[in-house]
C-alpha cells in the first residue's frame, strides 16, 4: 500500500519530513532537559569505561593475538562511530514492543508515508551525538599514535566503510524489535541483539573457526569494525570480505526491512 | 513481623518468571554467546602473554570468575532502577506508597521469586558447566557454603545500591542515563568486567574502600577457595558491614526523598 505511493517520490520530500518531525521530537525532549543531561553523561560515563577496561586490560597484556593497545583503540573509536547512526537514527525501534502491544501502532498505518520511515524517523536520540564524538576522538588518537599515514584515499575509505558499517547494527537490531510482531516478551531478543555491539571491538580472528563464521555470515558483527577497519589497519593483507563489507551492510539491511514490513502487513492491532 | 506476605510475594515471583519460557531461553542463549566471547579472548589474551600466570591467575581462575561473574550478574541484576522509574512516571507509585507494607520490602520481595528461579535456571547450571570445563578447579568444601553466605549478602548491597539510585530518579524523573551510569559504574569496579586482581594497584585500593566490589569480588573470590579462613571470615565482615550500613542509608534516603515526591495521577 504504501510503496506504491513513496515510489513516486524523491530523496529531498524524504529528507524535508524527515527534518520536520526531528525538530518537533526535540523541542518536545529540550523540555526534560535534566534528563537529556543525565542521559548524555551516562553515554559518555558508558565509552570513558569502556576504555578504562582496554587500558587495563593492557596493562597486563602487551598484545591480544597480535593487535597491539592502539589498533584495538582504533578498532575501538571504529565500533563507537558505526554504531551511532542505530543510536541516534533507530532508537524508536525500543518502542515497537509496547506500541504494538497496546495497539497503538495502528496509528502508523493511516500515514500516507512509508511506515517504516516514518516510525523511525519520529525519534532521534541527542545522546548518541556523544558517543559518536567519544569515538572520533578514540578513533583520530589512535590513528595518530599508530603513525599510519593520512591520505585523501583512506579518510575517503574509511568514511565510506564507516557509513556501511553502520548497516550491520541498524539491521540487527530492525530484525530483533519487528520479532515483536511474532512474539510476546520480545525485549529479550532486543537486548541480546544490543549486547552484539560488544562483541564488535574485538578481533575476529581471536574466535575459532566455528564462530569465525558465525560472525561473519549469520550474525555479521565481524563487520561492524573489523573488516571494514583492515582498509586503514593493515593495508596490505586487505581480505575480499573487507572490499564486499559495503555489499553485506545493504543486503543485511535490505533482509531486516522487508522482514519488518513483514510484521506490519501481518499485524492486525489490538482491536481498541 | 509476618513472614505469610513475603512468602506469597516469593510464590508469585516464582510463578510469573517460569511463565515466560521463550524470554528465558532467549537469555540462556545469549548468556552462551557471551561466555563464548569471553572464552575465546581470554584464551587469546592468555596465549599472547606467553605465561601461565598473570597476576597470580591462571587462565582457568580467570575463566571461572569472569563466567560465574556473568552468572550472578543475571540473576542478581533485578532492574529495580527501571521499576522505580516505571511507577514514578506512571504514577502507579501512589498505589504503592499506600499498601500495607514498606516499598522497598514489597519490591525485594516481589524480585525474590525471580531471583529463586533465575539462579536454579542459569547459575546451576552456568556453574557445574564451569567446574568441569575447567577440570575441579573449583573446590567442593566449605567454600560453598561461605559463597552461599557471601551470595546472599551480595544481593542485598546489590539491591540497596539499585534502591538507592531508583530514589534518585524521584528528582531527576530520569531513568535510562542514571541506570547506564549505575550499570557501567557497578560493572567495572566490582571486578565483573575484568577480575580486580589485574587493576593497578592505586586503583586497586580506591575499588576495595567502596561497596562495589562486595557485590562480585568476594563471592567469586570466596569459592575459587584460595584464601585463608582468617581472610574469609574478613571478607565477609567487610561484607557484612556494607550489608547494613546502605541498607540503612538506603531506607532514609527513600524516607526523606518521598515526602518530596510529586506523583503525575496513578
Amino acid at each position: 500500500m504504501t510503496n506504491s505511493i513513496s515510489k513516486k517520490r524523491g530523496l529531498g520530500f524524504y529528507l524535508h519530513i524527515y527534518r520536520m518531525i526531528v525538530i518537533q521530537d526535540i523541542k518536545s525532549k529540550m523540555s526534560y532537559r535534566s534528563d537529556f543531561i543525565i542521559s548524555t553523561v551516562g553515554m559518555i560515563a558508558t565509552n570513558v569505561t569502556g576504555f578504562i577496561s582496554f587500558w587495563i586490560l593492557f596493562r597486563n597484556f602487551p598484545s591480544i593475538s597480535g593487535w597491539g593497545y592502539y589498533e584495538m583503540l582504533f578498532l575501538y573509536g571504529f565500533s563507537l562511530i558505526s554504531l551511532t547512526p542505530v543510536q541516534c537514527l533507530f532508537d524508536n525501534n525500543w518502542s515497537l514492543r509496547q506500541n504494538v502491544f497496546s495497539g497503538d501502532f495502528i496509528k502508523y498505518y493511516f500515514r500516507p508515508i512509508n511506515i517504516f520511515f516514518y516510525y523511525q524517523s519520529e525519534i532521534f536520540d541527542v545522546k548518541g551525538l556523544g558517543q559518536l564524538a567519544f569515538g572520533i576522538g578514540t578513533l583520530v588518537y589512535a590513528w595518530a599514535k599508530l603513525g599510519i599515514p593520512v591520505t585523501v584515499l583512506a579518510v575517503v575509505e574509511l568514511v565510506v566503510f564507516l557509513i556501511t558499517a553502520s548497516l550491520i547494527m541498524i539491521a540487527l537490531q530492525n530484525a530483533a524489535a519487528a520479532t515483536c510482531f511474532w512474539i510476546n516478551n520480545s525485549f529479550y531478543v532486543l537486548d541480546l541483539a544490543y549486547k552484539f555491539r560488544d562483541y564488535a571491538k574485538y578481533p575476529i580472528t581471536i574466535f575459532g573457526p566455528v564462530f569465525k563464521f558465525v560472525f561473519t555470515f549469520l550474525i555479521p558483527i565481524a563487520f561492524i569494525a573489523y573488516y571494514p577497519s583492515l582498509v586503514i589497519l593493515r593495508p596490505d593483507e586487505i581480505p575480499v570480505l573487507t572490499w564486499l563489507s559495503p555489499v553485506i551492510g545493504l543486503i543485511f539491511f535490505g533482509l531486516s526491512y522487508k522482514f519488518w514490513m513483514l510484521g506490519v502487513r501481518k499485524y492486525n492491532g489490538t482491536g481498541s | 513481623m509476618k513472614v505469610k506476605k513475603y512468602i506469597t510475594l516469593l510464590k508469585a515471583g516464582v510463578i510469573e518468571s517460569v511463565q515466560f519460557r521463550l524470554s528465558l531461553f532467549i537469555m540462556i542463549v545469549g548468556n552462551m554467546l557471551y561466555l563464548i566471547l569471553i572464552y575465546y579472548l581470554w584464551n587469546a589474551i592468555y596465549a599472547s602473554a606467553g605465561t601461565d600466570k598473570v597476576n597470580n591467575m591462571t587462565f582457568s581462575d580467570t575463566l571461572i570468575y569472569l563466567v560465574l561473574a556473568t552468572a550472578i550478574f543475571n540473576f542478581m541484576e533485578m532492574y529495580a532502577v527501571w521499576e522505580i522509574g516505571r511507577d514514578i512516571q506512571s504514577g502507579k507509585m501512589a498505589l504503592n506508597l499506600i499498601k500495607p507494607m514498606e516499598y522497598r520490602s514489597y519490591l525485594f520481595w516481589s524480585y525474590t521469586g525471580g531471583l529463586v528461579t533465575n539462579f536454579v535456571a542459569t547459575f546451576l547450571p552456568t556453574f557445574i558447566v564451569i567446574r568441569i570445563v575447567t577440570k575441579d578447579t573449583i573446590p567442593l568444601g566449605l567454600n560453598l557454603l561461605y559463597f552461599l553466605v557471601s551470595v546472599l549478602m551480595a544481593v542485598e548491597i546489590n539491591y540497596s545500591i539499585d534502591f538507592m539510585v531508583g530514589t534518585i530518579c524521584l528528582f531527576t524523573e530520569s531513568i535510562w542515563g542514571i541506570n547506564i551510569m549505575k550499570q557501567v559504574v557497578v560493572l567495572l569496579l566490582s571486578g565483573a568486567t575484568i577480575p580486580i586482581a589485574f587493576f593497578p594497584e592505586t586503583l586497586k585500593t580506591v575499588v576495595y574502600l567502596l561497596p562495589f566490589q562486595a557485590i562480585y569480588n568476594t563471592p567469586l573470590t570466596i569459592l575459587l577457595g584460595k584464601e585463608s579462613f582468617e581472610n574469609v571470615v574478613m571478607m565477609l565482615g567487610v561484607q557484612l558491614f556494607w550489608c547494613l550500613f546502605l541498607g540503612i542509608a538506603s531506607r532514609v534516603f527513600w524516607n526523606i526523598s518521598v515526602k518530596q515526591i510529586t506523583v503525575n495521577g496513578g
